[in-house]
């Protein structure tokens, strides 16, 4: 089976500092890759080649095994690739439909005006909505007004929007308490039960071990250990992110 | 489980009701002004029945025209999250620009009007240019408008002074359209806005979405009683004034942009957060040049409306308290200085409340300060239920 995203020896120098070293990685339909490490171990930077706002110095990215050049954001979507940032990048101001939308909106001809169509904007806007289990009460709610569960519902919605094949989520729950962490963690499994090819990036372990199919580590700009789902305890995760059990992790997923 | 829910949330229960009033408040944010108009115009009608004569009521939305299409650019701008101080005297330089090319150049009057915007636009898409490369809008109109005052000495003739008595240029305020066709106009628009909104209801029954006949109904009715209610008002002298006409068509206008397009969606877009906005493929620095152009028509239109109702251009074109005048009525109505709330709807009834308060102050005869004492007040009011609403609590909080 071909891997939805596949990154081959992604390398990246900021001046003299190394932050990439030939890192592989390869997500699959349906799977979702946890992406961890310390920080400044190169997580972001992946994140940003991968979404569009950083270009490689080397390697080479395939969506759908066809190597692709993403140099913009635009150019990632239309890959195929959507990013929910950590931020969520949601304007306070407007509602749900208009938020799910933003740069994206069904809109009529141009002697319109570009007349927004908002019924249509509806109508998906709660199939979405519905397919992720996000409740609204309105959806011309502003979103200032929603829980932090329902923002991130509302972020990943607009993900979704364009029915990405690959979903990166840059730590999705690090702004959440317990119960609305869960419910973003639900949200994760409909995406890998809707064969989408999911990354997620996360400092908490005990999320990434409730919602990972495969661990990928990495160290100082370096893939340093993969695990699958179960082969691994978490001193073995913990080890691999510090360097502390490095030799005896290194080449484990080769 | 749930003690940690309840510690989550206690601390922002004030948060919580502060967003209760927002939501309640967003919906309709003209409420708060169209309360202060009210009682504006209860208080004055107390003390002078003469206040609510139609004959005032005509001469105060006049009195207001200018004040309220210059708010109207600067609703744009302040959406973006942008500010201008330099309309007002642009206002002045486009006004000598169309008046000078049709009085003294004896050019048509289409060529000046052309002219005029033409100009304003230039102006403003050039302090676009500064402000996207970085410096402030304070500072780029500020400094823009020490250098237009300085233009519009180089664009009057060496006496200083057009005068457009008896020319075609005082027509555009001087033609009033007589009762029978402004009725026309009403009863056009109500239907068109009737029509606009059966439109929407038949796209949304098509795909199933709640909705009946009512949503269709009620707004209509409502339009039509300001639409006729208005030109019967304004009617009452000698027709409706032209410029009420133009102020209107460019509410109308505005309103549509600002609230049915994927151009209003993006422009609140820019203002409520910029970077989320760029980040979801939004143009914000074309965003904001559009703003800015569409001040810089809006200042002409004010400036060449002005001196058609003055009869004549001069280097006080534009001077004064029109500036702070049309920032504070923007800012009345309820559009934020923060960037991305208000609606097109705050310059209108922002600068009703501001006439209406120096309009009655001039009627019964005060002395100017009371003019002065209550226009800064609501001012002041107005901005502090703005805070209020942008930090969506009532409780002092930490300036950002």
């Amino acid at each position: 089976m071909t891997a939805l995203l596949e990154l081959t020896k992604i390398s990246k120098h900021f001046g003299g500092v190394r932050a990439l070293h030939e890192v592989d990685m390869a997500v699959h339909a349906g799977e979702v890759v946890a992406l961890v490490g310390d920080n400044g171990a190169g997580k972001s930077t992946l994140v940003k080649i991968v979404s569009g706002v950083e270009s490689p110095d080397e390697g080479e990215i395939q969506v759908r095994g066809e190597a692709r050049r993403l140099e913009s954001p635009r150019a990632a979507a239309e890959a195929g690739i959507r990013t929910v940032f950590q931020d969520l990048s949601l304007c306070d101001n407007l509602d749900a439909v208009q938020n799910l939308f933003l740069g994206q909106e069904r809109y009529g001809p141009v002697w319109s005006g570009r007349r927004v169509r908002r019924h249509v904007m509806e109508e998906q806007a709660q199939r979405v909505l519905e397919s992720l289990s996000v409740k609204l009460r309105a959806l011309n709610t502003p979103v200032v007004a929603l829980s932090g569960g329902q923002r991130q519902g509302i972020a990943i919605g607009r993900a979704l929007i364009s029915d990405p094949a690959v979903v990166i989520l840059d730590e999705p729950t690090a702004a959440l308490g317990v119960s609305q962490r869960g419910e973003v963690l639900d949200l994760i499994d409909r995406l890998r039960d809707q064969g989408r090819a999911v990354v997620v990036i996360s400092h908490d372990m005990k999320d990434v071990r409730r919602v990972a199919d495969r661990i990928v580590v990495l160290r100082l700009g370096s893939k340093v250990a993969e695990f699958a789902r179960g082969g691994y305890t978490p001193a073995d995760l913990v080890g691999a992110m510090t360097g502390a059990h490095e030799s005896t992790n290194e080449g484990g997923d080769q | 489980m749930t003690t940690t829910k309840t510690a989550a949330t206690a601390p922002t229960a004030s948060r919580t009701i502060g967003r209760a009033i927002e939501t309640a408040a967003r919906g309709h944010r003209s409420i708060p002004v169209l309360v202060v108009l009210a009682i504006i115009w209860a208080v004055f009608y107390s003390q002078s029945s003469a206040y609510l004569s139609f004959q005032n009521i005509t001469n105060l939305t006049l009195q207001i025209v200018t004040t309220a299409i210059l708010a109207l650019g600067v609703v744009f701008v302040l959406i973006v999250g942008e500010i201008d101080l330099s309309s007002a005297v642009l206002s002045g330089v486009c006004a000598a620009v169309a008046a000078g090319l049709t009085v003294n150049h004896g050019l048509p009057l289409v060529v000046g009007i052309a002219a005029g915007v033409a100009t304003g636009m230039v102006v403003t898409f050039v302090e676009a240019q500064i402000i996207m490369f970085g410096v402030p809008s304070l500072i780029v109109t500020l400094g823009g408008m020490v250098i237009l005052q300085g233009l519009i000495l180089v664009v009057l003739p060496p006496e200083f002074t057009i005068s457009v008595a008896g020319t075609p240029f005082a027509k555009i305020a001087s033609t009033a359209i007589p009762a029978g066709a402004s009725y026309g106009l009403a009863a056009a628009g109500t239907l068109a806005y009737a029509a606009y909104r059966f439109f929407q209801h038949r796209e949304r029954v098509s795909t199933g979405s709640l909705t009946s006949l009512a949503t269709v109904l009620v707004p209509a009715a409502v339009v039509a009683v300001v639409l006729f209610g208005g030109v019967f008002t304004l009617t009452q002298q000698r027709g409706l004034p032209m410029p009420l006409l133009i102020l209107a068509v460019m509410l109308l206008i505005a309103w549509y942009a600002t609230t049915q397009t994927r151009y209003g969606i993006h422009m609140y877009a820019v203002g409520g957060d910029r970077e989320a906005a760029q980040r979801a493929g939004i143009p914000v620095r074309r965003m904001v040049l559009y703003s800015f152009l569409i001040l810089g028509a809006c200042a002409a239109i004010a400036g060449m409306v002005d001196s058609s109702r003055q009869l004549g251009v001069s280097v006080t074109s534009g001077a004064g308290p029109l500036m702070l005048n049309a920032i504070a009525a923007a800012v009345v109505g309820g559009t934020s200085l923060f960037g991305g709330r208000g609606s097109i709807w705050s310059a209108l009834l922002g600068a009703l409340v501001i006439g209406s308060i120096s309009n009655g102050v001039q009627l019964l005869g005060l002395s100017t300060e009371v003019q002065y004492f209550a226009t800064g007040a609501v001012l002041i009011i107005a901005v502090a239920v703005d805070v209020v609403l942008t930090r969506g609590s009532l409780l002092p909080g930490r300036r950002a």
